[in-house]
């Protein structure tokens, strides 16, 4: 939830909008999109081609995994070293996640033989995703924005500067749900090669017995249907983390347009109050569910498509 | 211009497609749900566990319909 830039929070409600001044369309794209590679946050050369610098995605993706890794370990270690295993509060919170998933999510679809081997995928999944969603709740940079207005100062192409541009969801970046469905799809193929054999997997993806001329039907459809799942998990991350942040904005916008369209500042901060900042609050509060349920989700499908390579019963 | 206009027309017009469908989707299992609770209140958490499933694949293909409009709108 990426309220508006701090320089647009500065209202004087007697100053008289001057129009053309406010693009509510590119100040929304301008919010849920990467930053451009061409003005990052750290520059690194080119390898092979590919631009390895860092931009703001990139950056929420280390943070993630930088928090994840640091407080997982921690709490753990912690946990191990105690005269007593007694759980902490920290410690059962992280239990219940392991035994959700390994109980709720993994073992039901992959049978109770398989799970201790996939649940560590899955979980690591599923807490990777839910900490990038929830991430982009938190407006960590927008505070910085409004920081560095009132007090740094800091030049135009000050790092500060950089890192207040673009949005802070780098689950909402259809590039990183690719990569995480990659994952999926190589996962499918192990599970299903590592019970069937490399051989026996692909050939359980059709069923056996029919009569020849329907294979010819059902072999295109089958590997058609293959590559859609990985796609459709793509889709359903980026979209629904973008979505709900395009829609927020939206409607934060309004405060802006009206203020536009009515000539003066007064308008906007009464269609704020009545309107906007009520019905905001109350999407974001959506938006923690749909966080939570995006996460699980991810998780749940992945483990029913490793399931399905698994016990292919055709 | 006029094919500008065309294509948010057409753009605003699936979306709303895409909608009712999802919605009409999710509707009737949601119904389905509710039926099948009061008949058999005891089996509530697995009809409600078997729900997931399908409805997560429903919102899927809405979720795509929606960005694929969005893209007529941002490609232009």
């Amino acid at each position: 939830m990426t309220p508006v830039f701090a320089q647009e929070l500065v209202v004087d409600p007697h100053a008289v909008i001057e129009p053309g001044k406010f693009d509510a369309g590119e100040l929304i794209i301008g919010h849920v999109s990467n930053t451009s590679l061409q003005d990052p946050i750290i520059h690194l050369p080119r390898v092979f081609g590919i631009d390895l610098s860092v931009t703001k995605h990139v950056l929420m993706l280390w943070i993630v995994a930088a928090f994840l890794f640091v407080t997982v370990t921690w709490i753990v270690r912690r946990f191990s070293r105690q005269e007593k295993p007694i759980p902490g509060r920290a410690m059962s919170a992280l239990e219940y996640a392991v035994e959700f998933i390994r109980d709720s999510v993994v073992a039901p679809n992959l049978g109770k033989k398989h799970a201790t081997a996939w649940t560590p995928l899955l979980l690591t999944l599923f807490v990777f995703i839910l900490f990038a969603n929830a991430i982009g709740l938190i407006p960590l940079f927008d505070l910085l924005g409004l920081a560095d207005h009132w007090v740094l100062h800091t030049g135009d192409h000050s790092i500060v500067k950089r890192m207040i541009h673009g949005g802070p969801t780098a689950t909402g970046n259809f590039n990183v749900t690719a990569a995480l469905a990659v994952i999926t799809f190589g996962a499918i193929i192990v599970a299903g090669t590592r019970v069937h054999g490399f051989v026996q997997h692909w050939k359980n993806l059709v069923p056996r017995g029919l009569p020849a001329p329907l294979y010819i039907l059902l072999v295109p459809m089958e590997i058609i249907g293959m590559l859609v799942r990985p796609f459709a998990l793509t889709m359903r991350l980026a979209a629904n983390m973008t979505g709900g942040h395009i829609a927020i904005l939206a409607i934060l916008s309004f405060v802006f347009v009206f203020a536009r369209m009515l000539g003066t500042a007064l308008a906007g901060v009464g269609v704020g109050i009545v309107f906007s900042v009520p019905l905001a609050a109350a999407m974001s509060g959506l938006e923690i569910i749909i966080v939570l349920v995006q996460a699980y989700v991810f998780t749940l499908l992945s483990a029913v498509f490793i399931g399905m390579a698994i016990h292919a019963h055709h | 211009m006029e094919g500008f206009a065309l294509a948010y027309a057409g753009a605003g017009i699936g979306l709303g497609l895409v909608v009712i469908g999802a919605g009409v989707g999710i509707g009737r299992l949601a119904a389905g749900v509710a039926e099948g609770v009061a008949r058999q209140p005891s089996a509530a958490s697995q009809i409600s566990g078997a729900t997931n499933l399908p409805l997560f694949l429903l919102e899927g293909v809405a979720v795509l319909g929606e960005v694929f409009c969005l893209l007529i709108v941002l490609l232009k």
